[in-house]
């Protein structure tokens, strides 16, 4: 996967800069700045966390992100291997997502919020599946990963699609390094 | 019920693909990270490891749960497993065995003491599941590993000096296993160092070169007494360098001049270095390394360790039941001066042909000492045990690898196509021709 490279990684106090200077001109209200909404739509690693209804935490993997706005976030996953995070969703779970830039040297940030919809994939959807694939695939492959091991990774049945809607209501930073979880705040 | 057992799913513990974790916090909010390592114990417990203190760590010590979710990177098969928190453990051998591989991997990357690991946590699992999706099934297992260790057991069984041996394990490795590249370092006497005795494959045997203990994956697996793999080199870390690289940036071998450059391969996609064990001691490392990634998973390190055990077994044997054979000693006159310069500098005893190193320590020492005896008296012929009670050589107590140090000095003067060569005449004897005029020349620096 991606926090495995070579590369020099940005670092949390760089994430918390870049924050600052982009969000000048917003007010109190949590909006994705445009380099975090770049990172989740560039075949980003995209992983979900939530509680079951038995208080288990759940994860699952997606497979793209569409931002419909900088406050309003569309996560493309697959319905099965997505299930246990769906069902506690559909429960009332909060949520956590973590975006890791597949060749942004390790860079990474999470959103957690107090509610997710669920909706059905949609046709607009995939075309940035496909999209957003090739780039996580071109990632793992300047990393040294062999196309087989990228698309098995990969692998996404467009039939099996279904949409998770965040509105961020918390961002933190998840480079690695010093500050690593420090929060992005508006 | 039948509880679950991770023990199909060790594959998928590799650490080839990153691992998803997920944990509550008290309040029931959720955090997802990667882990670098989930470690198998046994059919029933993993171990994470804890590197920082974070979110997911002040999750885990307020709610002890956790989900981990693996995949196998040859079936793309993935599991999520439900996870409860039962210790973390600073010491022993699964912090030592996760460590060491953390410790290698930072070596290597130049980042000793950053990537550390702070602990093991060690989980019970609560329940397997499998993640819906596609999975390919598993290729049938290419190599019959239980007759290739059989067979690398059998050889190194028919080997009946250490010279042989060593030899045997390397060639047989490659012959048996498909592994292109292998070596034996041996640990020099009461020195944390290992130098390599005998290798394979490689442009250049590097037969001399030196590694530290701690040092890369060799000079951990070491010094942690613990097998260390590297499946896919490129993925962990970011491994470009090469270990030669490497090992010149840390100092591992001698000052300019004096350096026999490390062979390993540049560009390496997997390695494995096994530790050779006498008793609670470590001896020696068996180095195994392929250009391409994955090439070691774990039912090969389970076949390569134990050929390694046997390995370790066999140097032990044949260093203790050596007979100090007491025969006739030939003589030769000793060669008119001139021709080559045997240089000897006591200082690290290191011996240069002319102005070339050939090699330092206890075998420069050795090499000296038969020299200047050849020169003063026309003898030929020595055994290991004369050595052995020669105080002048500084030999520590128990000099175990006195052999070895005799097999590094015989290639090393094989490979430099030298005029001096020693060759074995029985076990525990052994000749050093004089093929040219030799000068001796002792520098006091």
């Amino acid at each position: 996967m991606t926090f495995r490279t070579a590369a020099r990684p940005t670092t949390p106090e760089a994430d918390i800069r870049a924050w600052t200077d982009q969000s000048a001109l917003r007010s109190g209200r949590v909006m994705l700045t445009p380099d975090l909404l770049a990172l989740a739509q560039s075949g980003a690693t995209i992983l979900l966390a939530a509680r079951t209804a038995e208080g288990r935490p759940t994860s699952a993997a997606a497979a793209a992100c569409r931002a419909l706005s900088p406050t309003r976030l569309r996560i493309i996953m697959s319905r099965g291997a997505g299930k246990p995070v769906i069902d506690a969703l559909r429960e009332g779970s909060r949520v956590a997502v973590t975006f890791t830039g597949s060749n942004q040297h390790h860079r990474a940030f999470q959103i957690k919020a107090e509610t997710a919809v669920i909706t059905p994939a949609r046709p607009e959807d995939m075309p940035e599946i496909e999209r957003q694939g090739l780039l996580f695939c071109e990632g793992l492959a300047e990393i040294g990963f062999t196309k087989e091991l990228a698309a098995g990774w990969l692998f996404a049945d467009t039939e099996d699609m279904i949409a998770v809607e965040v509105e961020p209501e918390r961002i933190f930073t998840q480079t690695p390094g010093p500050g690593a979880g420090a929060e992005l705040r508006p | 019920m039948t509880a679950p057992s991770l023990e199909p799913l060790r594959s998928a513990m590799e650490g080839v693909y990153a691992s998803i974790m997920a944990t509550l916090d008290e309040d029931g909010m959720p955090n997802v990270s990667m882990i670098s390592q989930v470690h198998y114990v046994d059919p029933q417990h993993v171990a994470l490891s804890y590197q920082f203190f974070n979110k997911t760590r002040a999750n885990l010590m307020t709610t002890r749960m956790a989900a981990v979710q693996i995949a196998d990177p040859e079936t793309f098969a993935q599991y999520r497993l439900d996870l409860d928190y039962i210790e973390t453990r600073t010491e022993g051998p699964i912090f030592e065995t996760m460590k060491a591989k953390l410790a290698g991997i930072a070596s290597h990357h130049g980042m000793d003491g950053v990537f550390r690991l702070l602990g093991a946590d060690i989980f019970s699992v609560r329940s397997i599941e499998p993640v819906a999706g596609h999975a390919i099934p598993p290729r049938p297992v290419p190599r019959p590993l239980l007759a290739a260790t059989r067979a690398t057991c059998a050889a190194m069984d028919a080997c009946t000096d250490l010279d042989d041996l060593l030899d045997a394990a390397v060639v047989t490795l490659h012959d048996r296993f498909d592994i292109s590249n292998t070596m034996v370092l041996m640990v020099g006497d009461g020195a944390r160092r290992l130098f390599t005795v005998a290798s394979h494959g490689y442009p250049r045997s590097g037969i001399g070169s030196e590694v530290a203990f701690g040092e890369g994956v060799i000079g951990v697996a070491a010094r942690e007494c613990v097998p260390i793999r590297i499946c896919h080199m490129t993925s962990d870390y970011g491994y470009g360098a090469s270990i030669s690289e490497t090992a010149r940036a840390a100092g591992l071998v001698a000052g300019p001049g004096r350096q026999i450059p490390f062979p390993g391969l540049t560009e390496p996609g997997s390695q494995i270095a096994l530790p050779l064990m006498s008793g609670s001691t470590c001896i020696g490392v068996l180095f195994a390394e392929t250009p391409e990634p994955m090439r070691f998973d774990f039912e090969m390190e389970d076949a390569l360790a134990t050929c390694a055990a046997h390995l370790a077994l066999r140097i032990t044997l044949l260093q203790r039941d050596e007979p100090e054979a007491e025969g006739p000693e030939d003589t030769a006159p000793p060669p008119v001066s001139g021709g080559v310069a045997l240089r000897f500098h006591p200082l690290d005893q290191s011996v240069f042909l002319d102005n070339d190193y050939l090699i330092k320590g206890v075998a420069g020492a050795i090499l000296w000492r038969l020299a200047r005896e050849h020169a003063d008296t026309g003898r030929t012929d020595f055994t290991t045990r004369e050595l052995r009670l020669d105080g002048s050589l500084r030999l520590p107590a128990h000099a175990e690898n006195l052999d070895a140090r005799l097999i590094l000095l015989r290639k090393r003067l094989e490979e430099r196509n030298a005029c001096l060569r020693i060759d074995k005449t029985g076990r525990g004897r052994f000749r050093l021709n004089v093929l040219c005029g030799l000068t001796l020349v002792e520098i006091t620096d």
